[in-house]
């Protein structure tokens, strides 16, 4: 029988295919010179002497030195150390019994309270931080009333106390979010047999219930204790006389554009995170869980009328003290005059007005950058997190590892490595739009990166074959196949990446100048001048903007709000 | 084929295509260590055959498939087709169809996109991607259904769409990897037969994969049957059936009976000493040396529908006896399970009807006609 084609189409011969090599190497070089080379780099300027570059014969270990010799350096690593502790363990305790208060329990507007919880996660650079001072400054409304109702004095803002509170409420967020989707996803087939054993409630809590959150809850808590090691914005604000090594790395280059001082403090910073992550990831291996049960039904929730008061109290409480300084922001921005008084005397528009005509400069800047940057972020990460999930190679894990470490690198370290490396030699970037662009895309390139190793998971590597074997070269299989199927998972995970950028400040403050301000270097600058208002104003904008992104991003890919964060 | 065949013919019908195998070998570097998936493997299929790879899970059919398709690198070997080396060609050039167990079809285009999808590929008119992808939809009653999506088709359909999909561009050849496997009984003998007629239709040479000898059988003009890798045997359907070159051919294929022979030459006789003489003799495969036990010689194999069976009678001797077991009516023939002490195994005897006199506990005889024996000889000595 003849041709159905109505005529033999003509085997295309083409030679061998390119592509993937052509993007493989234009990958790896930007992998190497804006990731592999500024770590290696800022590694080695921190056995230099101040102000020289390391070579073989200059090598001493006097940046490290002033961990012994100076107090200021000792406190500041102390400091870290206990507030990224006291923030993690409050930031558990906080969390868990919220988590399971809204998987297990029969309360209303689920959906809106995981909605919620993620506000703390967006909150707006240093205005965020200083509402507490609004609340609990000396003048502060909450200290205000605390001291006129309950006689009782509220500790300074400014220390230990102010960091940890706002730390540990802008920050749990990732601790419940984890718990609370293992709980609510968990078999409930364990529990009820455990029921049926004859356990009473309380011991299912304990010996059933409890173990099945465990390792969500280390995943949580290692989140946070990275974000707290980095924490920056939170110490620069509320530490006072307080430094913590993030705080003292700025100091260094700010004060004394010390580069190796702080390429020192860096390492020691990513020394002490790679350490606790080593130790979070040794307890968690211990245990091994299966917790997702293969049934679809979820767990019976628990109706008794106590426990459903109890749940209420505290689930709406702890919402509404994390969103608190986002309230307080809003409000803030309203306030036209408020001279040290208990609540501002006049309310009205004024600060928008004059912040529209001041920081459309830095909200371009924001846009900007960060939209080259998203774009970078998609294409390496898209074709970094294809390769990684596709192929196996030798080495794989060297690309694992470039790609996730700045993820737990603190974003300050970051900027000083950025800093060290294209300050001096051969490549000099301090003070262009170029190096910033460099730090939001290597800080955020794993997002993507993991957005798509998890979306090409998803893709059958048959179709990409059956692709192929139809005729299709690497580029037309991609075009055709692959991109439009991961194309929602990267498109959520770039609208996040844009988000972020919008109001990122530890990179920023390393690596920003005159003619590159950001929204953050601008609400800083507010703060700086006790324009609270004004700062209040360009928070608020950013919180809108930011919310109207994560909730279009929540349409595109059909997924809640929290489980983008999760 | 004479090289005047070579020369004339532009793509058509009427030229018989070559495509040949020769000494191919995949070895895969594991953790464990080299695993030869598949071990020089030589084959050639002509024209419009049907040809069926064959052999139990895991024994290389896939891998060798995937090297053919160009998915897989080949380790040793070459791979022609009509004279041109595929080893040197990338897979997309390699002009092939290829139909998945898994459908692998593409859930964000149409049936009617995925079914083009080769032709778009091949920059072909619109008007041809309109005919063609018409035709082989209407081909595989899929009409209706050209603006569906995957995600809104039966398991059947979304077959049938892999087949369209992978047809429409005329390729050289068509290959399937045990494309079945996720259907149910029913359709799965429909399909076969549905495959089988429409690459007749369309006159492709075919290179289909399965596990499953009774589809190997129902759908092949040729069957290569594959153990760990390495190609026992091939040949038409009832050539394996009746003549398996090997004890592991001729036990995968269909139902075989084994009876351990001692001694050896002209005086082979079972354990209780029935002597056979003329039997048709062939050696075992060259690693099928555990098949024997430490004292057989010799293995005689016969199919369960050749053989006789009666009630037994008063003087046994110079006969095979044993006990019924079972009995099973299996409709179109009764299968009756003997102990005997000549076998190791239940021996197996399909019957057109119930044996008279011959019940479940029966004591009986059996046998059969010299010709249909086979004996394999113990290897290696
Ligand atoms: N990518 C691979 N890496 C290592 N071993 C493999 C790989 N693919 C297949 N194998 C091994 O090769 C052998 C043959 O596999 P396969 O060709 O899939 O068998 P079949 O299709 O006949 O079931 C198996 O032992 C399998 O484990
Ligand atoms: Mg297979």
């Amino acid at each position: 029988m003849s041709a159905v084609a109505g005529g033999n189409a003509p085997v295309r011969r083409r030679g061998p295919d390119l592509l993937p090599w052509v993007a493989g190497a234009i990958t790896l070089i930007v992998l190497v010179g804006f990731l592999a080379y500024p770590i290696l780099t800022t590694m080695a300027n921190s056995f230099a002497p101040q102000g020289e570059s390391f070579n073989w014969f200059n090598g001493t270990l006097a940046n490290f030195e002033r961990f012994w010799t100076s107090a200021l350096y000792r406190s500041a690593l102390w400091n870290t150390i206990v507030i990224s502790v006291a923030v993690t363990v409050l930031s558990t305790l906080v969390a868990v019994p919220a988590a399971y208060f809204v998987a297990r329990v029969d309360i209303p507007f689920k959906p809106l309270i995981l909605s919620l919880s993620i506000i703390p996660l967006i909150a707006p650079p240093f205005i965020g931080a200083y509402s507490w001072v609004i609340l609990l400054g000396r003048n502060g409304i909450v200290t205000h009333y605390v001291n006129q109702w309950l006689g009782l004095p509220m500790p300074p803002v400014y220390g230990y106390f102010g960091v940890i509170v706002a730390m540990v409420l802008s920050n749990f967020t990732y601790v419940f979010l984890f718990v609370q989707g293992a709980l609510s996803a968990s078999d409930p087939h364990l529990e009820e047999s455990a029921r049926v054993m004859g356990a009473s409630r309380w011991r299912i809590l304990r010996t059933v219930v409890l173990p099945l959150a465990i390792p969500p809850m280390l995943a949580g808590a290692m989140i946070v204790l990275i974000e707290a090691l980095g924490e920056f914005g939170v110490p620069a604000v509320l530490g006072g006389e307080m430094y913590v090594l993030s705080t003292l790395m700025y100091f260094q280059i700010n004060g004394f554009f010390n580069l190796n001082g702080a390429a020192a403090i860096a390492l020691v910073n990513v020394a002490i995170t790679l350490v606790a992550i080593l130790f979070l990831l040794r307890i968690n291996k211990r245990r091994r869980f299966v917790t997702l049960g293969s049934t679809t039904r979820r767990a019976a929730l628990i109706r008794t009328p106590g426990m459903r008061i109890a749940a209420n109290l505290y689930v709406w409480g702890l919402l509404f003290l994390a969103i608190l300084p986002q309230l307080v922001i809003v409000f803030t921005s309203f306030s036209e005059r408020w001279p040290g008084t208990l609540w501002p005397l006049q309310y009205g528009w004024s600060n928008y007005t004059y912040v529209f005509n001041r920081v459309v400069g830095p909200i371009q800047n924001s846009l900007i950058l960060g939209a080259i940057a998203t774009v970078a972020c998609v294409v390496f990460g898209t074709l970094t997190g294809y390769v990684a999930e596709r192929k196996s190679f030798a080495g794989k894990w060297a690309l694992d590892l470039t790609i996730m470490l700045p993820f737990i690198l603190p974003g300050i370290v970051t900027g000083v490595a950025l800093l060290v490396t294209f300050n001096a030699g051969p490549i000099v970037l301090t003070g262009t739009a170029v190096i910033i662009v460099i730090g939001y895309f290597v800080r955020r390139m794993a997002y993507i990166y993991r957005s798509v190793v998890a979306a090409v998971a998803q893709v059958d590597p048959r179709m990409e074959e059956a692709s192929t074997v139809a005729g299709a070269t690497w580029g037309e299989t991609m075009r055709k196949v692959t991109i439009p199927l991961i194309a929602p998972g990267i498109l959520a995970g770039a609208i996040i990446v844009f988000t972020t950028l919008i109001s990122e400040m530890s990179t920023t403050v390393m690596l920003y100048s005159a003619r590159w301000k950001t929204i953050s270097i601008a609400i800083y600058e507010r703060l700086e001048t006790q324009e609270i208002s004004a700062a209040a104003a360009i928070g608020t904008i950013t919180i809108v903007v930011t919310l109207v992104l994560v909730f279009s991003a929540t349409k595109i890919i059909g997924k809640s709000m929290s489980d983008l964060f999760r | 084929m004479s090289a005047q065949d070579t020369a004339t013919a532009p793509a058509s019908a009427e030229r018989r295509r070559r495509f040949s195998v020769e000494g191919l070998t995949k070895v895969f570097s594991t953790e464990e260590g080299q695993v030869r998936a598949v071990d020089d493997v030589s084959f050639t299929i002509e024209g419009d055959t049907f040809f069926t790879m064959l052999g139990p899970s895991g024994c290389g059919k896939t891998t060798t498939l995937r090297m053919i398709a160009g998915l897989e690198t080949i380790s040793e070997g070459r791979i022609l087709s009509d004279g041109a080396d595929f080893s040197r060609m990338n897979a997309f050039e390699r002009n092939i169809g290829m139909v998945f167990q898994s459908y692998a079809l593409f859930p964000h285009m149409t049936v009617f996109e995925n079914a083009a999808y080769g032709l778009r590929l091949r920059r072909a008119p619109q008007a041809t991607v309109d005919a063609s992808v018409k035709r082989i939809l209407a081909m595989l009653q899929l009409d209706g259904l050209a603006h569906r999506y995957p995600a809104d088709l039966s398991g059947g359909q979304q077959q049938r769409v892999s087949i369209a999909r992978a047809l429409v561009y005329e390729p050289g050849m068509l290959l399937l990897d045990e494309p079945l496997a996720n259907l149910d009984a029913k359709l799965r003998v429909e399909m076969r037969d549905e495959i089988r007629r429409l690459q007749k239709a369309l006159g492709v040479m075919a290179l289909y994969v399965t596990h499953d000898q009774e589809e190997a059988m129902a759908v092949s003009d040729t069957i290569a049957v594959f153990s760990k890798g390495r190609l026992m045997q091939v040949g038409a359907p009832f050539e394996i059936y009746a003549r398996p070159a090997s004890l592991f051919v001729a036990d995968f294929i269909g139902k075989a009976n084994f009876l351990p022979l001692r001694g050896d030459g002209a005086s082979a006789a079972t354990r209780s000493g029935v002597a056979f003489s003329g039997l048709a003799r062939r050696a075992a495969g060259s690693n099928e040396a555990d098949w024997f036990g430490p004292e057989a010689q010799a293995m005689l194999m016969v199919r369960p529908e050749r053989m006789s069976l009666t009630p037994k009678a008063a003087t046994g001797a110079g006969t095979l006896s044993g006990t019924v077991r079972r009995i099973q009516f299996l409709g179109t023939f009764v299968r009756y399970l003997i102990e005997a002490p000549d076998a190791d195994r239940p021996v197996l005897i399909d019957r057109p009807a119930f044996v008279d006199g011959v019940v479940e506990g029966s004591a009986v005889d059996f046998g059969f006609a010299p010709e249909d024996a086979v004996l394999f000889e113990r290897p290696g000595r």
